[in-house]
């Protein structure tokens, strides 16, 4: 099966400034593990902060843009994994190896028709 | 439907529901190929009987899984080489049969899947593993049988598309999956032991509990939780007989005849409890089977309860794992051993812990204000107790100890 791994955490960790140490050591670790995915990983990205995020939303028959993620959370979604997984519980396991701030989850999602 | 048919239905539907849910991966299916295996048999069993039903079962259903299969044209997705359904097949279906493992382990890992909401799994457990019926669950669950349908729906539908595997996970994970296996089958068997006379709707599943922790204790033999679990089942069941008087009112544990409680079931207990203990020093669910064992010493009535060991028990249990109901159960054992003042002090503690709806609280209370002659307030608990909708022989009970309070 195929599988997501949608990566939530506290955005604040990282800083707003770019090469702040500690959005360099998870990016780092982030490289590392997709090395070690091998071709268990099917695909990817992380994520640019919510404070660029720009929403759609479709509301009484007309699309409006909005300034902003689509939820005002203190977690955001800031990268995914897509995944090559036997079974859930398989995805469980990679899902635990992920690179992950303190209060960060992960969810795992599996991909229709995956 | 017969009794007879009903339990022959029961004890095949565990093992072919769950060799069709893992030769599938469907759990719907398996369970929608057994019913029809079911209904037909209903009707041909109606002049003769197979020699082995199960087989037979088995050997329909696994036709009508295929037919199912059809249906829903997803027959390529599911089946690569598949047996043909032919007329002499039978036979050879109902040797495999006699070949094939017990399942129920399996389903009872794919039904308490951490990904499955815990109230969820002990219901799943129930209906697939032990083929008890929706209503039947949602009775014992106190809830509606609509409501619980749905939970079920639910259950199913995230093991069919999140992709929960149909395995025996590794030894790896039993660390953190035999908790959530343990925990359903205790809340599964708390609600078949609340009711002594086994009047209730979850009477059939009490045996099926000593099935299953066996089972569990075969597979995983090296787990003191366990085999902890396997012999607290036993010590309870062992006293089943003497729960109950002849009017069919419960009979509180200290004062239960231990000559009517069956000596087989506790020398079971004790070996499964003995390998327990060799394995790890201690645990919560050692010393909740450590003190129903301590119960199962006693040979007479005149021998005195063991209260003071029971107690000291509880103090050890309330030090690892300390809850409301942990604490209920000490203060019982507090109220005999130093007595009701004492045990009065301690269950005002309770009072904020969330335990209203919590028959046993308002029946300790009751029996607390009973001792300390607060006939009144005694009577008020007890009425509380009786609206928490009681089994039968608790409900005669906790009515006798009431109306007793009316007259002193």
């Amino acid at each position: 099966m195929q599988y997501a791994l949608l990566i939530y955490e506290n955005e604040s960790v990282y800083g707003p400034e770019k090469n702040n140490p500690a959005l360099r050591e998870i990016v780092a670790k982030h490289m590392s593990f997709k090395e070690e995915l091998g071709s268990k990983r099917i695909g990817g990205a992380g994520l640019a902060g919510s404070g660029v995020a720009t929403t759609l939303r479709f509301g009484n028959g007309t699309k409006t843009v909005h300034d902003g993620p689509f939820a005002e959370t203190k977690e955001q979604l800031g990268g995914f994994y897509l995944i090559e997984a036997a079974d859930l519980d398989e995805a469980i396991g990679i899902a635990k190896r992920v690179p992950l701030s303190p209060d960060g989850a992960v969810e795992i999602r599996p991909l229709l028709g995956g | 439907m017969s009794r007879s048919l009903d339990r022959t239905f029961r004890s095949a539907s565990a093992r072919v529901v769950g060799v069709l849910a893992a030769r599938y991966r469907d759990l719907d299916l398996a369970e929608e190929a057994f019913a029809e295996a079911c209904a037909r048999a209903a009707e041909a069993w109606r002049s003769t009987r197979p020699e082995r039903p199960d087989g037979w079962l088995y050997a329909v259903a696994q036709r009508c899984a295929l037919d199912l299969l059809r249906k829903r044209e997803v027959r390529e997705r599911h089946i690569a080489g598949e047996i043909a359904a032919d007329a002499g097949a039978e036979a050879a279906m109902d040797e495999e049969l006699q070949f094939i493992p017990d399942e129920r382990l399996r389903l009872i890992f794919v039904c308490c899947h951490p990904a499955i909401a815990p109230d969820a799994r002990a219901a799943l457990t129930l209906r697939t593993v032990c083929g008890l019926r929706t209503a039947e669950i949602a009775h014992a669950f106190l809830t509606s049988e609509t409501a619980l349908a749905q939970r079920l729906v639910r259950a199913k539908r995230k093991i069919a598309e999140a992709g929960v595997p149909f395995e025996i996970p590794g030894p790896n994970l039993w660390a953190e999956r035999l908790d959530a296996v343990l925990s359903t089958l205790e809340v599964a068997y708390s609600k078949a032991h609340e009711d002594a006379a086994a009047a209730g709707p979850h009477a059939p599943y009490a045996e099926e509990m000593l099935n299953l922790s066996k089972v569990l204790a075969d597979l995983i033999p090296d787990e003191a939780d366990v085999l902890a679990f396997a012999a607290l089942v036993r010590f309870c069941e062992a006293r089943r007989p003497a729960r109950t008087d002849a009017q069919g009112c419960m009979i509180p544990l200290a004062e239960q005849d231990p000559a009517r409680w069956d000596r087989a079931l506790i020398d079971e207990g004790d070996r499964y409890l003995k390998r327990a203990f060799a394995l790890q020093a201690s645990s919560a669910r050692l010393l909740q089977a450590g003190i129903h064992a301590t119960w199962c010493v006693r040979k007479s009535l005149d021998e005195p309860p063991p209260w003071p060991k029971v107690l000291a028990l509880y103090d050890s249990l309330a030090s690892i794992s300390d809850n409301p109901v942990t604490r209920l159960n000490r203060i019982v054992a507090l109220a005999e051993v130093r007595g009701c003042a004492a045990a009065l002090e301690e269950i005002a503690g309770l009072e904020s812990a969330g335990m209203d709806g919590f028959l046993p609280y308002h029946a300790v209370r009751a029996d607390l204000f009973c001792r300390a002659g607060r006939s009144a307030l005694a009577r008020s608990e007890y009425d509380r107790a009786l609206a928490l909708c009681p089994g039968a022989a608790e409900a005669q009970w906790l009515r006798r100890r009431r109306d007793a309070q009316l007259d002193s």
